[in-house]
């Protein structure tokens, strides 16, 4: 398993973002904050499908992980949970698991970080 | 701008489902959502023809995009909305089977709000044919119902002959007038003025309807076609508009035949103090065929010296005689027994005319 080089906030999603919706900010903003409230319920879920080992049961969260960080432009916990979709999917959770799920967390926490500070820098 | 249509966005992940129900919304479009695949067919069946296009996401807890579209597909009611699979870029392979199973087309996440509104139009454009094409059929089918209804009713008035010639793709040539050689047949009823000035108008009508019944079965058994009923007198033509080549042969045993139900009519007559005979004259000839009348109120019928003639023989014709003219005699000679009767002189016609009593078909 390699780490990923995607940015953590790929700024120009969210401005295409918002040009795509006539440059309404408080509509990005509102995203994002849908953002942050859903992703720790798919974080669990992986975190439970690891404890189960429940490979199958890892496919599903990590797929809805993938899909919206990349709509956010958090493009590097976009990648980190492709690649966990992908251990999913092979049908059983080998020894880079622990490593990926750890990863994660890393990215998420990073993808919060990187995201308010894009509400609070280009707000108001 | 797209026209305005309802669309619907199915998709599990609330991120998503926002993005698309904004573009949506910015697109003229009213949205619903749906969270996942069972939600999204409740949603359809409730009211199949209140969507003009389905979003749909392909992995989706309870019911994943395949089963959805499957489903959708398997019921008349929805299998005509248009649905865009939304997939992202490395799952093409998913996209195809979603394309196999009747997806209309798919959109890669994130979304593009340009190829988002190129394939919602496109969408909605083949759906809105799609409703015209229906209503179209619609119309069709009802057209068809009042077309089919009105034959009905026409072919109870009119000769079936003349009432599918009407209806048949030639109808129009063959109506505005054409020659053609026809046998023509002539019925009436030896002693009917006598009967109708004495018998009581039911009675009359009661003898008159046993007969026609009679006369209308052998004319439909035989092919004939019916020009007009009048009173007890008849007139049927072989070979038009149908043709058909042994046009004298089916005249003369319909007659024929007419002359042994009669029979068994007449006995049943004659025990209720009816005296009454059957009398055919056929003969054969170019006759002018088509439209005859005025606007309002036309006939399909015949012009020609074979018509008159027809009718002077069947008016010379005692009690159960088939008289027949010798060019239709000579056309049938190996099939029946005639007697001659002579040279007749015919009321309109300059010199005497040669004729046959039909006796038996051989």
């Amino acid at each position: 398993m390699s780490e990923t080089d995607a940015p953590i906030l790929d700024e120009k999603v969210l401005s295409n973002l918002s040009s795509s919706v006539d440059d309404d900010r408080s509509f990005v903003v509102e995203l994002i904050e849908t953002f942050l409230a859903d992703g720790p319920d798919q974080l669990t879920a992986i975190d439970a499908a690891r404890l189960e080992d429940d490979a199958e049961a890892l496919v599903r969260p990590a797929h809805t992980l993938k899909s919206s960080s990349a709509t956010v432009g958090a493009m590097r916990l976009s990648a980190t949970a492709r690649e966990l979709e992908t251990i999913g999917r092979s049908g059983a959770l080998g020894e880079g698991i622990d490593e990926g799920i750890a990863r994660l967390r890393l990215d998420w926490r990073a993808s919060v970080d990187a995201l308010r500070a894009w509400v609070a820098g280009t707000g108001q | 701008m797209t026209r305005a249509g309802v669309a619907l966005v199915v998709d599990d992940s609330r991120v998503n489902r926002l993005v698309l129900v904004r573009l949506l919304s910015g697109l003229g479009l009213e949205v619903m959502e749906a969270e996942n695949g069972a939600e999204a067919l409740e949603l359809l069946r409730a009211t199949p023809s209140a969507f003009d296009v389905v979003l749909l996401d392909v992995l989706m807890p309870e019911l994943d995009g395949y089963a959805t579209l499957e489903a959708m597909k398997a019921a008349e009611a929805t299998r005509h909305v248009p649905v865009l699979v939304v997939s992202a870029v490395e799952e093409l392979d998913s996209v195809v089977r979603c394309i196999e199973l009747g997806a209309t087309d798919y959109l890669t996440k994130p979304i593009n709000p340009r190829v988002l509104q190129a394939r919602v139009s496109a969408s909605l454009s083949a759906k809105h044919l799609r409703d015209l094409e229906l209503e179209y059929l619609e119309q069709q089918r009802t057209l068809t119902a009042t077309i089919e209804r009105q034959k009905t009713e026409l072919s109870r008035f009119l000769s079936p002959q003349i009432s599918s010639l009407i209806s048949s793709p030639e109808g129009e040539r063959l109506l505005s007038g054409h020659r053609r050689q026809i046998t023509v047949a002539f019925c009436d009823l030896r002693g009917f003025t006598a009967f109708a000035e004495q018998a009581d108008p039911e009675e009359m009508l009661g003898v008159l309807g046993e007969y026609h019944r009679m006369i209308g079965e052998a004319i439909i058994d035989h092919g004939g076609t019916l020009e007009h009923f009048a009173g007890d007198g008849v007139m049927v033509f072989f070979n038009d508009p149908v043709q058909q080549d042994d046009h004298v042969e089916r005249a003369v045993k319909m007659a024929v035949d007419m002359r042994t139900q009669f029979a068994v009519l007449e006995a049943g007559w004659r025990k209720r103090g009816y005296e009454l005979g059957f009398g055919v004259g056929i003969a054969v000839g170019y006759a002018t065929l088509g439209r005859i009348g005025f606007e309002g109120r036309y006939d399909y019928g015949a012009i020609g010296n074979v018509v008159i003639l027809a009718s002077r023989l069947s008016s010379q014709a005692t009690a159960n005689q088939i008289l027949i003219s010798q060019r239709a005699a000579g056309m049938v000679e190996d099939l029946v027994d005639v007697e001659s009767v002579g040279e007749l002189q015919i009321k309109g016609l300059s010199r005497p005319v040669s004729a046959s009593n039909v006796l038996v078909l051989r």
